[in-house]
């Protein structure tokens, strides 16, 4: 085996600059390929992140009725006792109660329709991070006459509001009345979706309660779970429990970007494929060619007693020792480069209308440690597979003709 | 003396698109141990489809090759790689030397694929490369020796193996005259010395000048068969 393996590394250097070629080629088609991958993941993650995990949650509950008529008037039955229930569960990291209904905020000189989330500042900050997202004032921290707001961005700037600043909320009560009540905008959040800085505000759930004479009225209870692959059982086995509201996931929540990540998936694994193929192809080539060259010797080696079985292992193993040394380098490297992007970022070409969106437009890449030997894995499978051509043609060589070729 | 190869009415037809090609036709021989045997005759006369069976690199479609009383003409494949690494050596026309592996480790090779200890081959490399006049290119690669040394060191390979016959193939074709005699020289002695079996397939007169017996073969068939039992 030493001495086959010996054999083999020699024979790839036999022509230097073939082998040059060849490896070059995989290490780059790896590095491009890993760069793609990456990107790609990198945005499939921040989107899940951008749009689940700071807007909608894994899952969300609702009154049936809720979906088509947002109206505080069907709230979820006993939505309290559920959602603390749900904090309970071992698989929900935590449940988040909220009274939510569409309204319209004015300011003195404009107006706009919005989304009212009535929430418990303190889950809430667990279920989003809402917390985190603001960018100037506080989080409903302040307990004065004048009830808190939070408002987005955008919304502010439609608006021409500041901290401080007061603003009217009209909205249906629990019995369909509308009703007028006064806020003052003490924080102002940034999130990378300008719709939905500009479509929603949050306040304090205990205040709107207050206002809409309904202190229990729970409308959407947004949940987070702990292993967010589990989000189809996990939702199963709320609506099981619950059977009279309607329980949906992101998936269900969000179809659009649910199909997305499953075309980025879909097309990740074929450009891995398609660029490990042209790879395998170019390493068939190359040791096809050199099985032409070295029929003689070949020829020889079977001559003298070396069984074909043998003479075929060889060849693979020369193909293999080609692919793992230009896939370990092109994937060190590969991983250098992923390294270095995921602390600089990568700005994405035309990035405004990804924030339109509601996504970044600078992308992190990063691949998991385990995603490299993965690659390894299947370069040396194809790598493998591409061997069995030239493999087969160097045992059907007849020693005594080949022993003789020019 | 004994026996080493024995050929029956060995036949071997190739198809050919216009008519079926009789190569050799009909020739039964006896090679005995220690002889050193010149196959001779004119191109396409069938010398080296003649070597190749009896070589078994091929199959004949008559007749019968016997080695040390096993018949090899009907033997697996398998079974015939076994054969031919127990009990041939081969030396050809180009050498035929692997160039990524020194002088010493072409050697080695066979005695590798015979599953031989590290340390006998070692020993045996070295002391075939000793017996041809090697020595100091233990560790050269064939491109860094001449035409002569190189077939020089496929003698020592095909003879590290120890096995029952040699059987070369034009091994003087593309040596000079110096190499030639010198090559032909260390085949003589190993012949003597070691009674090895030497079986050539060759147009150079110089090999048969040496060669105890000569078998000339005329389209296929044994037209003369001369023994020089003076000749040292």
């Amino acid at each position: 085996m030493k001495t086959l393996i010996k054999i083999s590394w020699r024979n790839i250097w036999r022509n230097r600059t073939r082998s040059i070629i060849i490896i070059t080629a995989i290490i780059l088609g790896l590095m491009g390929g890993v760069f793609g991958a990456a990107m790609r993941l990198a945005l499939e993650k921040q989107q899940f992140e951008d749009t689940v995990e700071t807007q909608i949650s894994h899952i969300q509950i609702h009154h049936p009725e809720f979906i088509a008529n947002p109206e505080a008037r069907f709230h979820i039955p006993d939505g309290t006792k559920i959602s603390s229930d749900l904090n309970k569960r071992d698989d929900i990291k935590v449940a988040s109660p909220r009274i939510v209904f569409d309204g319209m905020v004015a300011t003195a000189n404009m107006n706009a329709g919005v989304r009212i989330k009535g929430i418990d500042p303190e889950i809430e900050n667990r279920t989003t991070g809402l917390e985190g997202l603001i960018e100037e004032g506080s989080y409903l921290i302040e307990d004065g006459r004048i009830p808190s707001i939070l408002i987005g961005n955008r919304l502010a700037e439609n608006l021409n509001v500041a901290v401080g600043s007061r603003m009217v909320l009209t909205f249906q009560d629990i019995h369909g009345e509308v009703i007028n009540a006064s806020f003052r905008v003490e924080g102002i959040y940034s999130l990378p979706s300008r719709a939905f800085e500009e479509r929603t505000v949050f306040v304090k759930g205990t205040d709107i309660n207050e206002i809409i004479g309904d202190t229990e009225a729970v409308t959407e209870i947004a949940v987070v779970i702990n292993n967010p692959d589990d989000y189809r059982s996990v939702t199963s086995k709320i609506q099981e429990s619950y059977p009279d509201a309607k329980v949906r996931h992101w998936g269900d929540l969000q179809p659009s970007l649910y199909y997305s990540l499953e075309v980025l998936d879909e097309a990740l694994i074929w450009i891995l494929i398609i660029v490990i193929m042209a790879v395998s192809f170019g390493l068939l080539n190359t040791i096809l060619m050199s099985i032409l060259e070295r029929a003689r010797e070949l020829g020889m080696l079977l001559a003298i007693g070396m069984k074909r079985s043998k003479v075929f292992f060889m060849i693979v193993l020369e193909t293999t020792i080609i692919s793992l040394f230009g896939g370990v380098i092109g994937l060190t490297m590969a991983y250098g480069m992923i390294r270095i992007l995921n602390k600089t970022g990568v700005p994405i070409p035309g990035g405004d209308g990804l924030s339109e969106l509601g996504y970044s437009s600078v992308l992190y890449p990063s691949l998991e440690t385990a995603f490299y030997f993965e690659i390894v894995v299947v370069l040396v499978v194809f790598a493998i597979l591409a061997s069995i051509y030239p493999a087969w043609k160097a045992i059907r060589l007849q020693p005594a003709e080949a022993v003789r070729q020019e | 003396m004994k026996t080493v190869i024995e050929t029956k009415d060995l036949t071997k037809i190739y198809n050919s698109s216009v008519a079926p090609v009789k190569a050799v036709n009909k020739v039964s021989l006896d090679f005995v141990e220690g002889e050193f045997t010149a196959i001779v005759g004119p191109s396409g006369s069938g010398k080296n489809t003649f070597l190749n069976l009896i070589g078994g690199l091929d199959k004949p479609t008559e007749g019968q090759v016997i080695i040390d009383d096993t018949d090899i003409s009907g033997m697996k494949e398998s079974k015939l790689f076994d054969f031919r690494l127990k009990n041939i050596g081969f030396v050809f026309q180009s050498y035929n030397l692997i160039p990524v592996l020194t002088a010493k480790e072409n050697v080695s090779f066979i005695m590798l694929l015979q599953k031989e200890s590290k340390a006998k081959m070692e020993k045996r490399a070295v002391e075939m490369l000793e017996q041809v006049g090697l020595s100091e290119k233990l560790n050269s690669r064939p491109g860094q020796l001449s035409g002569g040394q190189q077939q020089r060191v496929a003698v020592a390979r095909a003879l590290a193996s120890k096995p029952k016959f040699v059987l070369a193939d034009e091994p003087t074709a593309n040596l000079d005259t110096e190499s030639a005699f010198n090559l032909l020289d260390i085949m003589s002695r190993l012949n003597k010395e070691e009674n090895i079996t030497l079986i050539f397939s060759t147009h150079d007169q110089r090999v048969i000048d040496r060669a105890r017996r000569v078998i000339t073969l005329v389209d296929g068939a044994v037209s003369k068969d001369e023994k020089f039992e003076s000749r040292k």
